[in-house]
């Protein structure tokens, strides 16, 4: 486990690394430690940007999801975390491989799929990135190569197999899997850690830890908070960060991202971070009393957005009209996206079974031909096993 | 008569001239690298491939399906198999919550060419953990295909196809016809899903026979026969896709119906063809059809039960003789 120090500070007030976790980051003082050493001028505004983005468009969908009653399908809203997801944005290259959790729209910005196929998808339609078969948990964009679904570590797995097919090209593309702590209740992650720990396989593991699998605290259901540390254990190297500080997330992202691309893997990345809203839906979930108002106070005063809005603005290189004018363009976005979405025509049902099966097959095609049977003897007897 | 060779050789022959064909094509099993090779399928092929294409895995069945699965999005073709069924089950989420409706969530822009090869044992004590014969539970998924060989010809066959066709494919082998030869070219060739082989003709009544029950219901047709019963021997070799029509062509035929399944009696694919056939064709039906299957339970280990547990020729020309009385 590295230590990411900002001027020889810990990296997040004074608490030691070792004892970062969400029981003491809620309970220290104001976060003062996001450096923009590193970081060229234009990755910063990007970092900003990408997550001012998200946000916006978060907050749009939100706003939206009931009035309309239009976007009919399970949404889970990552306000909170945007931070990594717009630390990738700047790292993973066209032909990376991103598999995301089920609170998937930061890591399709991230892999810059197009957001009106977003829009339509979560509306139903035809013009969806997946014609409306999938809706937000379930979204891909395979051109982007960007993939998505909702039993947790089902995903992370799936990843596992990509970084594995580019070590057998031996290619340079890494695999990304991003996930929340509670896929690591799953005996899958544990099978993905131990395989990726003794290939060595090219692949990134970040984990958004936001501390509840829905209500259930992480240390309801384990008996350490510390994911990392149990990882490091099979042959995985890790780091854990405060995960609100996306110039952080950057440095410590693109350090793994480098290693990875030489054949210097696997890595996992343990980023504590908070979501604002329900686990699903606009509905507020507050009602199961599973988080204090003082744990949301801290998180919502270290935003990651304002967080670094504040160091940019200091730096000199956000003002208000500069941060205006991306307002602006961000709101005509999602303007232009819902409008898209709302206009685009419905799915219609055609054939299920070509839905479900590829009768196509262009590769059988042409490497088999046919070739004549002959009539089997069926008088033989049955293989005798023996105890192997 | 061409070349004999058995149901297992037949099945490392397609596996090895695959590997040969295309680079793309790799094998993952519990010991495929070892000279046993999974009961000889995968014997030789590490020597000759390499151990970047024929390699071991851990005891972790659901990412073994999962790796093959994300190499698969990559552009590859991968192999896996299970030395059981049962220990495939594990592998549940991968193939029931991802693989089976990959293509279907991402509006068919993605693919994802896996075969994955599964062995159901069969005798010797193999006992409830070593012999689930669960064919039914894959057909019953959409998105997947289900092959389930009878002869060393259709392995030989099935098994090329499923390799390089793009929808994934369950594999289910019977461990009991491992040692079975058959006529099986030399050269690589493909056996298409959803197209039944009538392997015996016959006028009096069908008898569609699935994987293991096959050499069965053939041995019980040439007993009937001696009694002067013609019956018509269908092996339907895949599941999903399912040859109905040819299968309700030899019931219109005939009239009369027997499905042979070593499977579990309730809720499986000798329901399912019995019901496509009499939903086709019930009134022209001359007498009830006939199932024949193993019973409701699970598998006993003792010598003295499995006789009794698996159903034999015995079971099957009674059941013949029942739609004729």
């Amino acid at each position: 486990m590295r230590n990411f120090t900002n001027g020889g500070k810990s990296i997040i007030n004074h608490i030691p690394l070792m004892e970062l976790s969400h029981r003491t980051i809620s309970k220290s003082p104001p976060y003062s430690a996001l450096s923009l050493e590193g970081l060229p001028e234009e990755t910063a505004i990007a970092l900003f940007r990408q997550m001012l983005r998200l946000r916006r468009t978060e907050e749009a969908l939100l706003a939206e999801y009931h009035p309309a009653e239009e976007m009919r399908c399970p949404i889970h809203f990552c306000i909170g975390q945007e931070a990594i997801p717009a630390a990738l944005s700047q790292l993973v290259l066209p032909d990376d491989y991103v598999f995301s959790h089920h609170r998937s729209h930061g890591y399709y910005f991230a892999k810059g799929a197009p957001l009106r196929e977003l829009f339509a998808e979560i509306y139903g339609k035809e013009t969806g990135a997946n014609g409306g078969r999938a809706g937000s948990q379930d979204i891909s964009h395979s051109q982007s190569h960007f993939y998505s679904g909702a039993i947790l570590a089902g995903a992370v797995s799936i990843a596992v197999g990509a970084a594995f097919g580019f070590r057998y090209r031996k290619t340079r593309q890494i695999a990304v899997s991003g996930f929340g702590e509670g896929a690591t209740d799953e005996g899958a992650f544990w099978e993905a850690m131990n395989y990726t720990g003794k290939q060595k396989l090219p692949i990134l593991f970040v984990i958004e830890n936001n501390r509840y699998a829905t209500f259930s605290d992480q240390l309801k259901r384990q008996d350490s908070d510390n994911i990392s540390e149990r990882v490091r254990t099979f042959g995985v190297r890790t780091s854990k960060i405060f995960g609100n500080d996306v110039a952080l997330a950057y440095r410590t992202l693109k350090e793994e991202v480098a290693r990875l691309r030489v054949g210097d893997g696997p890595s996992l990345v343990e980023a504590y971070t908070y979501r604002w809203n329900s686990h699903v839906g606009p509905e507020d979930d507050g009602a199961n009393n599973y988080r204090t108002a003082e744990e949301m106070g801290f998180w919502k005063a270290n935003c990651p957005i304002i967080l670094m809005q504040e160091k940019l603005t200091r730096a000199g290189l956000l003002n208000p009209s500069r941060r205006a004018a991306m307002e602006s363009e961000i709101a005509a976005e999602i303007a232009a996206n819902f409008k898209f979405a709302k206009k685009s025509p419905f799915p219609k049902a055609t054939d299920w079974r070509k839905m479900n099966f590829e009768d196509a097959s262009p590769e059988a095609d042409r490497l088999l031909g046919t070739s004549a049977s002959g009539v089997f003897d069926q008088n033989q007897a049955e293989a005798k096993l023996g105890p192997y | 008569m061409g070349r004999q060779i058995s149901y297992a050789k037949a099945i490392l022959e397609a596996t090895d001239q695959a590997m040969a064909l295309s680079s793309d094509v790799f094998v993952l099993g519990q010991l495929a690298d070892t000279k046993s090779g999974i009961f000889g399928t995968t014997t030789g092929l590490v020597d000759k491939y390499g151990p970047d294409r024929v390699m071991d895995f851990p005891v972790s069945e659901n990412l073994m399906t999962a790796t093959a699965m994300g190499a698969a999005l990559t552009g590859l073709r991968p192999v896996i198999a299970h030395q059981r069924l049962d220990f495939m089950l594990y592998s549940l989420d991968a193939i029931a919550n991802w693989l089976a409706l990959w293509r279907f969530k991402s509006n068919g822009q993605s693919a994802m060419p896996v075969t994955i090869r599964t062995i159901v044992g069969k005798g010797w004590g193999q006992g409830p953990q070593h012999s689930k014969s669960l064919h039914a539970w894959f057909a019953h998924l959409p998105g997947l295909r289900v092959a389930i060989p009878a002869t060393a010809y259709d392995a030989k066959g099935l098994l090329l196809e499923s390799i390089f066709s793009e929808s994934p494919a369950i594999f289910v082998e019977g461990r009991g016809l491992y040692s079975m030869t058959d006529d099986v070219p030399e050269e690589p060739y493909r056996v298409r899903f959803g197209q039944a082989v009538v392997r015996r003709l016959g006028k009096d009544v069908t008898l569609v026979a699935i994987g293991n029950m096959v050499p069965i219901a053939l041995k019980a047709a040439a007993t009937l026969e001696k009694e002067g019963i013609d019956a018509e021997v269908v092996d339907p070799r895949t599941l999903t896709p399912l040859d109905r029509k040819t299968i309700c062509d030899s019931a219109f035929k005939t009239g009369r119906l027997v499905v042979a399944d070593p499977a579990w009696h309730s809720f499986g694919a000798a329901g399912e063809i019995i019901t496509t056939v009499v939903e086709n064709l019930g009134d022209k039906l001359k007498s009830k059809p006939v199932r024949v299957t193993l019973p409701d339970s699970h598998t006993p280990m003792s010598m003295a039960l499995e006789p009794e547990f698996y159903a034999d020729e015995t079971d099957v020309i009674a059941a013949v003789r029942q739609t004729l009385a």
